[in-house]
Order: structure tokens, then sequence, then C-alpha cells
């Protein structure tokens, strides 16, 4: 938690006993005030008094939150003795004084925060690695079209029946009569192909196919979503090839029984049959946020019947035909994955950060720079532009010197690309003289030379100077952190060159412009599976009480979910507090069948959602989505303490103790005709367990109405349910919850909920602290997230402008002057 | 460069000179301890060369138990090892079914068995898929990795020269079983990463090492005190992985010997003589060093076009082989083109023969059985009778210095005969069963 260290004052809302204040004192000086009823337990600068009330007291509360808050309870017992404008001017003079960050700095009870050094996570290393590749690859378009090697010559009949350029969803599907080993021996129609599973049965799929003969070519990109294991399978009695994250560059023209796709190795080759229906999988582990090359050969030869399907089980997905929105008829360029494992990184703050090296990981590092290196070494020619030397350049030193030359250069731009900076003349020396000892081994030069500045700190660690004032690079470098988990691409780096990045202005622009990336929307999907504690949950039921809750509603639940996050935050209002209150869920055809609720097979297939707001006016966003609700429950029931727990913590923004005793729920111990609320509220009686459960229950309980499988319910093994409570705020105000709506009301209109998701935001953005870039900055950018009408794209650019431009100077503003 | 030039470069590469690699390779602490187990090592290579033979070349003169064996002056090259040789004639590949006659002969040589019905159009008959059974080679491999005196780190090693990148029952002999073909690596730099990888990255990155730490200290000067922990963690982690290298190359000096730079050799037509000769001292070493006792070594594919401008022969192989008999040029050509193949095959049967037995027991030749298979028994005639085999080496125990007509008997009781010799004796049947009644050949 961001507030850690303070959550025994502010968290629990617990100020102990206060003596008696004195009456008939002037109220309008919040020092004066303090003295009188306030100082003689808390001691004079909130440090606490040994054996009446030990905690200091400081926090993150606004001064209307804390005038509110003692208002309501100050002080212990008489809180009528302190109200109005006095409790308002102790709240002024505490936050002044020593309550704020700021105050304690300047009190010298804390020491400013600063920016740590911090190495790559395993996220930014990956796509770090797999862009700085990408940067000199040429766009497909330009390898497709470029004269020259470059060139992809492909056998057409008839050019004009290139697939349009419009990209649409599915794949573009070349239809070619065949001639015994010749394939693709004339293109007789093409069509884009949504849906990857076909059955021709003894027909032919066009007029003009022979029916015992023909072939057909599918291409396009393959959408991954997450990072991770992707399976793919092809069923199919006749042949076919699966090309996944192939180089697009390389010779793809021959389609013959005879030859194979020069250069490029099918994830899955079931060319060859055997008289049978056959089924063939593999697997590949992609990077989230990207698009990558693919391309499905496939022919009919005297089979009796043709059909392929072409399926895939991406993480957290269940096999599922190929189809729609994962597909694109763009086109891409092989991306380079680091498949390496590495270790965990460090999540002891609760996110995750390059706080720490250890042996593992700088041997995953070298693992995954001797890959890349090998990557390079095979792409050369594409990816430097230098091409190998014939037999007669070789015999001829000058044309060797020349190309050793090239590769000099070559190397040298990979590390500015790869340190986000330019060289200093001692590094661009380096490079060129250690790894090129040898003109005859220049391709083991480049091998080595890749994997020295893969190995580098320059490249590792995310920013070597990170307290002090950046120049263009360095503020280029930390967008691209903030955003992407990435390197700059050319645009910013072009921006950085000519200085463009000087101006607030410029950054806030490319900022926006990169929100628009895939790559940012990646990170975004990261950050609230950390806010909505969905990470490594088991959403398994009792089939017997939740018949049909199998894997593939899983993943549908957590796809709709996803997309229902996805729609709130890029629409044009990117509403944070729509997260809350919106009645839309997500359905698939199969979601639809599952709730029992008709699908329109217009409009739904498995792979496509469509928004309907079931329920009227009890769903409250996230908080009811089924996925939510079904993760925060146990496998036969709900559990109100796992999704109080979330609400408290991550929606309402309280911090809560850990469990002073741990008590595992044993459902079986409680007689059966207990409800929920009464096992819970047994289990949780003790005066220990209350000062949370307070917070927790209330708001787990509001959700009862929702089984553990997210849906409504009225009543639970024949007993109402009851989801009233009364609920205690931080303030002190006790307000009656009943429903997910009231919390979602309850957080609304709490700025301690704001800063939680402001504050995880953040670190997940920056992989530092907030206050790691001044005391107030959290506070500034609660205000203006309010301001922003909670605009989330807002926040998102304002913190990594702030990053970026963050001068290593952390700012400690005076006190305002006393009123 | 010339040949013999890019090969010394290739073995400097490998950190290996050509006169220290049968040396290191036959050391005794190379075979992991292995020296002691009583049993006698054996060892199968099968060696493939395409598209049939010239039987009035490749046939001896006499045939019989009580003659010395005498090469032809096609294969005089192997004339050396004539009295560790044994030529068998009279061997037929009599599998019939789907496919025409080089895909059967490709894919039934070493199996033995049917081609499933499939999809692939070969020149004429029905279009056919892979066979339908494991190969000979994998079969024995298999047995071999079951039993834990015979297990060995790969089991079998499938070693090719030329073979095109494209799968189907022209380029594919091995098979692990049913429908499962076993790719030939036909990169030396692939295979070399297969065996050595782990040791090459290594030093790779042990070149680095000295370089990062310089960059390190530079770095050091950047940064605050308080940011200085992460870079000594990181110091300690960079000399931990030192530490770990300077450990594994202690280890692993004399087992496997360490490459220096990694060798850039392009797969392409020309440099063929080249790759093979990699190939097979790769092939030597490994199972010098014990990683397999199966390997398999196979020169282009069935239908191979191979034009061997090394040869002066500029027409594709497959090509060449059609021409008549009575094509004087052609045949003069083939002749050339099965020489080649020929010497080939003497340089690794000469390697084995330099190389000591890790036990002190004769040279590895002495337990390695060499194999020397092709798809068809005559070019021209497609014909898959009289395949010519040719035996070398005393891994099987079968009677040397000889040349046999059989008369004509199914190839599946060659198989057998040896599958037999090399330990696994339960075995009564091998490939289509219905070949197999008169049970294995008697080789001994």
């Amino acid at each position: 938690m961001f507030f850690a260290g303070s959550c025994l004052a502010m968290g629990s809302g617990l100020w102990l006993p206060m003596v008696q204040a004195r009456p008939g004192i002037p109220s309008d000086d919040g020092a004066q005030v303090y003295q009188q009823k306030c100082a003689s337990c808390h001691g004079e600068l909130g440090q606490g008094v040994a054996g009446v009330y030990d905690p200091a007291i400081f926090g993150e509360r606004s001064i209307p939150e804390l005038a509110r808050l003692i208002e309501r309870t100050m002080p212990e017992g008489e809180p009528e003795a302190c109200v109005g404008d006095e409790a308002a001017a102790v709240a002024r003079y505490i936050h002044r004084e020593f309550y704020s960050p700021a105050a304690r700095i300047r009190q010298g009870l804390d020491q400013p925060l600063k920016v740590e050094l911090s190495r790559l996570t395993v996220p930014q290393y990956r796509n770090a690695v797999a862009d700085l590749i990408a940067y000199f690859t040429p766009p497909p378009e330009e390898v497709r079209k470029a004269p020259g090697g470059r060139r992809r010559q492909r056998d057409r009949e008839n050019p004009a029946t290139d697939p349009t350029p419009t990209d649409e969803l599915g794949l573009r599907g070349e239809y070619f009569a065949s001639a015994g080993m010749s394939k693709a021996n004339q293109l007789i129609n093409s069509r884009v192909d949504q849906r990857l599973e076909f059955d021709f049965g003894n027909s032919v799929p066009f007029e003009g196919l022979p029916q015992d003969q023909f072939a057909i070519v599918w291409e396009g990109s393959l959408t991954a979503r997450d990072t991770g294991e992707y399976h793919l399978r092809v069923t199919t009695p006749n042949g076919a090839r699966v090309y996944v994250n192939l180089d697009p560059s390389s010779g793809l023209h021959k389609l013959r029984d005879d030859s194979a796709a020069a250069g490029q190795f099918p994830l899955i080759d079931a060319w060859v049959g055997s008289g049978t229906e056959r089924e063939e999988s593999a697997r590949i582990f992609l990077l989230g946020g990207r698009r990558y090359p693919f391309r499905i050969e496939f022919f009919k030869y005297q089979e009796p019947t043709a059909s392929l399907r072409v399926e895939w089980k991406p993480p957290h997905g269940v096999w599922a035909v190929l189809e729609g929105e994962h597909l694109t008829t763009a086109n891409s360029s092989r991306t380079f994955v680091v498949e390496t494992g590495f270790p965990a990184d460090d999540r002891s703050l609760g996110f995750e950060r390059g706080a720490s090296v250890s042996p593992d990981w700088y041997s995953a590092i070298t693992n995954g720079a001797v890959a890349a290196a090998e990557e390079v070494v095979n792409r050369l020619p594409l990816l430097s532009g230098v091409q190998p030397l014939s037999k007669e350049q070789a015999e001829d030193p000058a044309a060797q010197a020349a190309r050793v030359q090239q590769l000099q250069d070559f190397v040298v731009r990979v590390a500015t690309v790869a340190f986000r900076r330019p060289l200093t003349a001692e590094e661009v020396e380096l490079l060129r003289t250690k790894p090129f000892a040898d003109p005859t081994q220049s391709e083991a030069a480049v091998r080595q030379a890749i994997v020295w500045i893969l190995c580098s700190p320059s490249f590792i660690y995310s920013d070597l100077s990170p307290t002090t004032a950046p120049d263009s690079n360095a503020v280029a470098n930390r967008l691209a952190l903030t955003l992407w988990d990435s390197v700059p691409d050319s645009i910013l780096v072009a921006a950085a060159q000519t200085g463009d990045l000087t101006s607030t202005a410029n950054v806030e622009q490319q900022a926006w412009r990169m929100l628009q990336d895939s790559r940012t929307r990646h990170k975004l999907q990261g950050f609230f599976r950390h806010w909505l504690m969905i990470e490594q949950r088991d959403l398994t039921k009792d089939t017997t009480l939740f018949p049909g809750f199998d894997e593939a509603i899983i993943a549908d639940w957590r796809r709709s979910l996803e997309l229902f996050i996805d729609h709130v935050v890029w629409s044009e209002s990117s509403d944070y507090r729509q997260l809350l209150t919106s009645e839309e869920v997500w359905l698939n055809a199969r979601l639809r069948t599952h709730w029992g609720i008709t699908s329109d097979p217009n409009t739904e297939t498995d792979s496509r959602f469509v928004a309907i707001s079931p329920d009227a006016n009890r769903r409250a966003g996230v908080l009811t989505h089924p996925y939510m609700l079904s993760a925060l429950a146990y496998h036969n029931n709900t559990s109100p303490i796992h999704r109080g727990v979330f609400l408290s913590r991550n929606v309402i923004g309280r911090a809560l103790r850990s469990p002073p005793v741990a008590i595992a729920f044993e459902n079986d111990e409680f007689p059966a005709d207990l409800t929920m609320r009464q096992k819970v509220s047994h289990l949780t009686q003790d005066a220990s367990c209350l000062s949370c459960h307070t917070i927790i229950n209330p708001l787990g309980f509001a959700l009862e109405n929702f089984d553990a499988v997210g849906r409504w319910r009225e009543t639970e093994g024949g007993h109402l349910i009851d989801s009233r409570s009364d609920y205690e705020t931080e303030n002190g105000d006790v307000v009656p919850v009943s429903s997910p709506r009231d919390v979602a009301e309850l957080a609304l209109q709490s700025p301690a909920a704001q800063r939680v998701f402001v504050a995880q935001l953040f670190q997940h953005m920056t992989k530092q602290v907030p206050a790691a870039y001044g005391p107030e900055v959290l506070a500034q950018l609660v205000d203006s997230f309010q301001a922003d009408q909670y605009h989330i794209q807002r926040l998102m650019v304002r913190i990594a402008v702030l990053a970026a431009t963050h001068s290593g100077e952390v700012q400690i503003q005076e006190p305002e002057a006393n009123q | 460069m010339t040949l013999v030039h890019q090969r010394r470069q290739f073995l400097r590469d490998l950190g290996l000179s050509a006169a220290a690699l049968p040396f290191l390779a036959s050391l005794p602490s190379l075979s992991f301890g292995r020296t002691s187990k009583a049993e006698r090592r054996q060892r199968l290579i099968v060696f493939f060369s395409p598209n049939g033979t010239l039987p009035d070349e490749f046939w001896p003169k006499a045939y019989g138990d009580e003659l010395p064996l005498q090469f032809s002056q096609m294969l005089s090259v192997l004339q050396p090892f004539a009295d560790r040789s044994l030529v068998l004639k009279g061997v037929h590949n009599q599998i019939m079914g789907d496919g025409d006659n080089h895909m059967r002969g490709m894919s039934c040589l070493l199996t033995a068995t049917e081609l499933s019905p499939g999809n692939i159009q070969g020149g004429g008959e029905t279009p056919a898929g892979w066979a339908s059974g494991p190969s000979i080679d994998q079969q024995i491999r298999s047995f071999w990795q079951s039993r834990e005196e015979t297990k060995t780190r790969f089991g079998s090693l499938e070693f090719g020269v030329a073979v095109p990148n494209r799968a189907d029952p022209w380029t594919r002999m091995c098979y692990a079983g049913a429908n499962r073909p076993v790719a030939p690596v036909d990169d030396p730099k692939l295979m070399f990463n297969k065996l050595y990888g782990g040791a090459q990255q290594r030093q790779l990155v042990g070149s680095v090492l000295d370089l990062v730490r310089d960059d390190l200290r530079r770095a050091e000067r950047l940064i605050s005190q308080e940011d200085r922990r992460l870079l000594d963690e990181h110091l300690q982690s960079v000399r931990q992985l030192e530490l770990d290298i300077a450990a594994a190359h202690a280890q692993s000096e004399l087992v496997h010997p360490e490459p220096e730079i990694d060798p850039t050799i392009e797969l392409v037509n020309d440099n063929a003589p080249l790759i093979s000769r990699m190939q097979i001292d790769l092939l030597v070493n490994a199972l010098a060093n014990d990683m397999a006792r199966v390997a398999s070594l196979q020169y282009m594919r069935s239908v191979g076009e191979a034009r061997m401008r090394w040869l002066g022969v500029e027409e594709g192989h497959h090509s060449l082989s059609h021409e008549p008999d009575n094509n004087e040029a052609a045949y003069e050509k083939l002749k050339r083109i099965n020489s080649w193949f020929a010497g080939e095959l003497a340089y690794l049967a000469g390697r084995l023969a330099a190389t000591p037995e890790p036990d002190g027991n004769g040279s590895m030749l002495d337990h390695t059985q060499i194999v020397w298979v092709n798809e068809l028994g005559k070019g021209n005639s497609h014909t898959l009778s009289d395949i010519p085999f040719l035996l070398i080496g005393g891994g099987a125990g079968f009677k040397t210095n000889r040349a046999l007509d059989l008369g004509g008997v199914p190839h599946n009781r060659l198989w057998l005969a040896l599958a037999q010799a090399m330990g696994d004796k339960e075995l009564q049947t091998f490939g289509s069963a219905r070949y197999c009644e008169s049970g294995p050949l008697t080789l001994s």
C-alpha cells in the first residue's frame, strides 16, 4: 500500500481517548485548539504520547477529510466538543504542521523519497528486446514492394486480384486450382475468410476449382492479447501447414509438393496425409498486445473430402476455432520474442519493479541476449541492410573492410536505440574495435556486439540518471517505459533528436499519440488485473451446484470483463465512475446460453460479445461482473470476506491490517441452515477481528445477492438474502449499505478510493511510488483526476508526462498561509 | 577460400584442429565413465546416398565365403576397409502399396513396411503418405534407450547433407513410428548447437563479461550512493556467472571440445563437400563422446537433383540417373558421383578406424556397424531389387571380407538380423511381418 507505515493511525480509524477539552476557548485558531484538545494524547507534533496514545498521526487525507473525521470522532468520547470551524481549523493546522507527507518532510520526520535506480522488469525486458529488433525491421509493405533482394515474389496469374489494402477481421484467402505437384497452379478466386473452419465435403469452395485437387493460402496476422503460451491445432484429412510469426521478407512463392517455403519453418507441418483425418498441434510463446504474421497453406489431392479446422488455445483461454477479432488481413512484421524463463520481479511493495538483481536473473538476461544475437545474425541482411559478400568480394580485402565498416555502423545504431541515447565517443570506439578484431569473422563480431549491448547496464537499467533533469532522449526513454514498457519508437527518437521533447506540450502530445498503441492497452490490462485482484485466481466451481460453469465459461467471463474495461477506458469519456456503476455486461453466444438468454445468431458468436443490461438496476460495473464475483468466492459458496477485502482495499481505499489470527473458513463446521452472512458474522465476532471486519463485512454482505458464479439471487437455502448493514466511513459517518450500487456510491464519494486507484495506476506505469516524485504528487494527481471528470486516459497522460519530465528534485511546497 | 582452408577454419571455430579431434575424442575420460561396463559397446550408422547405383560398377565380380573381397574401380577408395566389409546382393525392398518407387524406396527402405494412404503425388502410381512403422535405426535406438547399460543422452542423431527444407516421403527415411518421420539436421551449426550449444553459449557470454564489468563501473560514476546497492548486486551476479562458466568449462573441457567462434557456412549446393566433412566430424565426435550410439547420415534425398559441380558435373543427379545405360557421358558422371559418395563413406570409416575404442579394445570401427543404403537398385529402372547394401565395421559382428549373393530375399530379414545382432534377441519380425517368415538372414 502506498501509505505503508501509516495504517495504524489512519487506516483503522481508531483514535484513542483524549482528555476532556476545556470549554470557553475561541475556536478559530487551529494551533490553539490543538494544544487544548488534542496535544495531551497526540503530542506536540502528532508523535503520540507514551502510554496514552502511542501511534503517530500522519497520512494522506485531505484537509476536508480530516475536518470531517475530527468533527465525527474527536475528541474521543466527546466528538461534539470539536466541530465546525474549530474542527476545520485543527485539520488545517495538523495537515500543515505534521500530518501530510510534505509536512513530515519539512519537520524532518521523513526523508524525502527519490526515484530509485531500477532495472527493466521482465515484461519491459521482453518488450524492449522485441522492439529493438523491430526498430531495424523494414515494414512488411516495404519488404513486399521494395526492389531487389527484399522483394517478395509471388506466383500470380493476375496481379489485379491482389486483396484490397483495407484491413478487415479475418484472413485473406487465395483459392488455387492445382495441377499435380504444382499446388498454386492457377489463382481462381480470393476472399476474406473470418472463421478458420471449413468443410468443403466432396465439393469445391468456388466454381472453377477442380473437384479433385485445389489449394488455398491464407495470409494476414494473428493478434495476441496476452503474453504467454499459445497452442495451435490443425485438424484435416488433407494437407496443411501453419506458420506463425514467420519472416514475410523471405521467399514464400512456391507451393509445390516438391518444394517448401524457402527459409521458413512451419509451426505445424501437416502437409503429408495418411488417409485419415489428422490432428497436429504445437505451441509458441508470444508477447501480448501485438500482431504476428500468420499464414496457412492447405491443399486437397484426390482425397474424397476436403476440410480444415485451425484452433487455438490462448493463455487463460480454451480451445476454440480461430476467428474474427483474433485475425486480421493486415500485414505485420516478425517480432522476436525472448522465450527464456525469468525469476519473478520484486513485488514487495505490491507492484512489480526492477529493484533486485540476482545471479538467476542475470543468467536469464544473458540467455536472452544470446538468443537475440542469433536472431540478428540470422536476419542480418534484412536488419542491417548489409549484404553478404560474393565469393569474389570475399577474397578482396577492400570489400571485406568496407563490409566490416558497415556492420560496425549497424551495431553502433543498435546500441543507440538500445541505450536510448547517443553513445559516448568512448563507447563508439569500444563497439567498433573490441568485437571486430578479426575481419573474416564479421558475423561472429556482430553476435558478440549484440550480446554485449543487451547485457550492458545502459540497456538493462530503465534510467541510469533517474534523479537528474532529463534531456530529450531521457524524456523519450521514460515515456516509452511508462506507456509501453519498451524502448522509444522511431517517431519518439526523431522527436528527441530534433529537440521536440523540451516543451511539456510536445511531451503531452507524444503521450496522447502513444496511448493509442496496442502496447499501452496491453499494459493497462495488466494494471486492471492487479487492481481487481484477479491474477492467479482459481474459478473452478462445484459443478453439481453450478452446472455448466466450465473452463469455457470462465474464459468467456474473463474476456467479457476485459471487454467491458476496454470499452469504458477507451471510450471518449474514459470515465472511472463508469467502471463502478455501469449496468452493462458483455455476453457472447455461449454466455447467453449459459444464462438462459436467447441469443441472436446475427450479432453474437463465441468470439463476438455484445453488451446487455441484465438484472435491471442491480449491476454495478466491475463490482458485479460475474468474473469478479466468481473469483472472489469459494468453489461452492460466496465469500463476503474475499469480496469485502477487495472492496475495502482497492475500491474504497481503506488500509487493512493482516488478520491477527489466521482463521480458515470451514463451511462444514456450521449448521447447514445458516446463511453465509450468519456464518461470517459468527466467525469474525471477536473484538480483534472486528476492528477490520466492521469495514469488510458490510461491504461483502452488500454483494450477497450475487451467488458464487455471479448470478442474481433472492434467497439462500430458503432464507431471504439480507444484504443490509450500517457502514462506518473513514470519516466516522455511518451510512446504510445494502447493494453493490451503494458500495459504488461510497467509492465515488471517497477521495481515498480515488487515491488508491491513482496510486496503483501510477505504480503500474512508472514502477516507482508516487512519493518518489514529491510528497504532494499523489494529492495533485487525485485533484486533477476529479477535475478531469475522472478521465482515465487523461490521468495516464498526466502520469506519463510527470514521470518523463521529472527533474529529480523533490519539490516541497511551503505551507499555505494560515487564514 | 579453398575447401581445405574452409574446413580448417571450421575446425578452428570449433576450437579443434584436425589433428586434435581424433585424439580428444579418443580420451577415455570422454565417455562419461561408461568404460567400466562389461558389455561390449555397439553402434550403428546408416549412410544414405540417393537415386540408385550403377550395378555393373557396384557389385563385385566374385561372391562367396572364402574369397577375399575385391571392390570394383568405382569403389576402390573403400579397398582399405575390404577386410571389414560385407557386400549383400540379392536383397530386395519388396514392400508394395501406395506411392511411387522413389517414395517407397525412401520411406520403406529403413521401415520395411507399407506407406499410409495419403495425398502426396509421385511420378505415377497412387498418392501416398508417411511410412506406417518405425525405421530400423529408430527400432534399435528405442531398444538401447530402454536399457540403462546402453542408454545415451540423445539415443540417436540424424545428420543430413543438402536435404531440402521440406518434409515428405522423399526426404524422410527415419521414422520414430507410424506417420512420425524424424527430420535430419543438415546444418552443421544447428547440429553443433544441439551437441555443444551450452558450451558455445558460455563461451560467447564469457567473452563479453569483462566489457560488461567496465560498463558497470562507468555506470557507477553516474548514480547516487543509495543506488549503488543494485549495481553491487549486479556486479556480484556477473562474477557468479563468470565462476559458473569457468566451472562448466573445467568440467567439460575434455568431454566436449569448446568452439572458439561460430561457423557461418552457407547451406548451398556448392558447399556440400565441406558440409559433408563437417557432419562426419561432428558425427564421429558425438559417438566418441557416447552422446548417441545410433546415427544416420542422409545425403540429399530421393529424387535429389544435387548439382555436383565440384566433380565437374553440371546436371542434376536425379536427371542423370534416368539416362539409359548406353549414354556414356551420363554413365561416367554417375560413376564419379557414386565414387564421391564412396569417398565420403571411406572418410567416415577412416575416422572411426583411426579412433581407439574408449575401452582400449581396438578401434571405434570395430564396434560400429556402418550400413550404406540407397532407395533404388538402379536409377533408370527405378527397381527396388538388388538394393546396394554395403556394410562396414564390426558393430554387428557379421562375418566380413566377403560378398554374398542371397538371390532375392526381402530386406526385412536383413533388418531383423541387424536388430538381433545389436542385442534385441526377442524381436521376431520387423516391418511388414509377412516378409519375415524365414527369419533373420544368417550373416555371422
